[in-house]
């Protein structure tokens, strides 16, 4: 039976962000021990390697949608009249779908 | 010893409130049932469920000191002063300790807590191999006194809504028997934002679980089916 609200799906999308946003964050604070930028623009230039830069994008996009599936089920369980619960939930979609956005924006004005 | 035991009685327009009673303590006493049996002795408008007096029926579970468990088998000597006695949290109060379960026992029926098998039965019985039985420890003893529901914020939030654990613990229990025949059903029913991913694994009801079963142990084990199934 499909539900709107999802059961596993959204369930095992928090599980499986964490793990990656888990890996991600190993592995920028393992490149600081090992080899620091010694400049802003050593910085920008490791930020700027495609590999770094699309690791870092879906990072920020595992974030994202970990938010969203938290932030949700805090609004499922404590904004119960349907409007309001609307308009909540419709708030968070598009801070988070804005902050997406400028994240992309900031990732792509490095690469350049 | 102090004891703060929460009073409401409905027949009476007044608010619950907290009576304080003195019982001394003996070294015959063992257990706070016996003691909340003698403070009734006294004061006979103290109302309690209990039967079996022995941790088996679950009729006794109250709140003591904050904490759920069942008063029969909770050693009144190792309880700190002043002993506060409330019912069951999040569950409508009937009168003094005594809690209305109808909506626990609504959730419990909501997962169909019996064997579904419409093979025709062998002649004798439907046989399990020692390992298949074994899947079943930790999920039958569950003696349904509601201690972990009753301390489960997410049960707290949508009682309506959300199994729970105690009804989640016996769903386990037919999702794992062998002879049960049902499984994906069950799994489709539980599939759900509410019915069983309201759960935050916060543990408070293996925490609380006067029989030391593992309701969060039995969701996660829901949970892990339910990605076997859909891999």
């Amino acid at each position: 039976m499909r539900r709107p609200l999802g059961g596993l799906t959204p369930w095992l999308v928090q599980r499986l962000s964490a793990v990656f946003m888990l890996a991600f964050i190993g592995f920028v604070l393992a490149n600081f021990l090992v080899d620091p930028p010694a400049s802003y623009e050593a910085w920008r230039a490791w930020m700027g390697n495609p590999g770094v830069s699309v690791a870092a994008l879906l990072s920020f996009a595992a974030l994202l949608m970990h938010a969203w599936v938290g932030l949700r089920d805090v609004t499922l369980d404590y904004v119960k009249p349907l409007a309001a619960r609307v308009a909540v939930l419709a708030l968070i979609a598009t801070a988070l779908l804005g902050a997406g956005a400028w994240v992309f924006r900031i990732l792509w004005l490095v690469r350049a | 010893m102090k004891f703060s035991i929460y009073r409401f009685n409905p027949e009476q327009a007044v608010k619950p409130y907290m009576q304080d009673f003195e019982q001394p303590i003996g070294d015959e006493d063992h257990m706070l049932l016996d003691v909340i049996l003698r403070i009734k002795a006294q004061d006979n408008t103290l109302t309690i469920r209990k039967s079996c007096r022995e941790g088996v029926c679950g009729s006794d579970a109250i709140n003591i000191n904050g904490r759920n468990g069942l008063a029969c088998i909770t050693r009144v000597r190792d309880l700190k002063e002043p002993v506060v006695l409330r019912p069951l949290p999040s569950f409508p109060v009937i009168r003094d300790l005594v809690v209305d379960m109808t909506r626990f026992y609504a959730q419990y029926t909501s997962v169909k807590p019996w064997l579904i098998n419409d093979e025709p039965p062998p002649e004798k019985e439907r046989l399990q191999s020692p390992e298949e039985r074994d899947r079943l420890d930790g999920l039958y003893e569950c003696i349904l006194c509601g201690c972990c529901t009753s301390q489960c914020p997410s049960s707290w939030w949508n009682p309506e809504r959300f199994v729970g654990p105690a009804g989640l613990l016996q769903a386990d229990r037919f999702i794992a028997d062998s002879r049960d025949r049902a499984t994906r059903e069950r799994l489709d029913d539980l599939n759900d934002v509410y019915r069983l991913f309201r759960c935050r694994s916060i543990m408070n009801c293996t925490e609380v679980c006067p029989k030391g079963l593992a309701p969060s142990r039995a969701i996660e084990s829901i949970r892990l089916t339910l990605l076997k199934e859909a891999l």
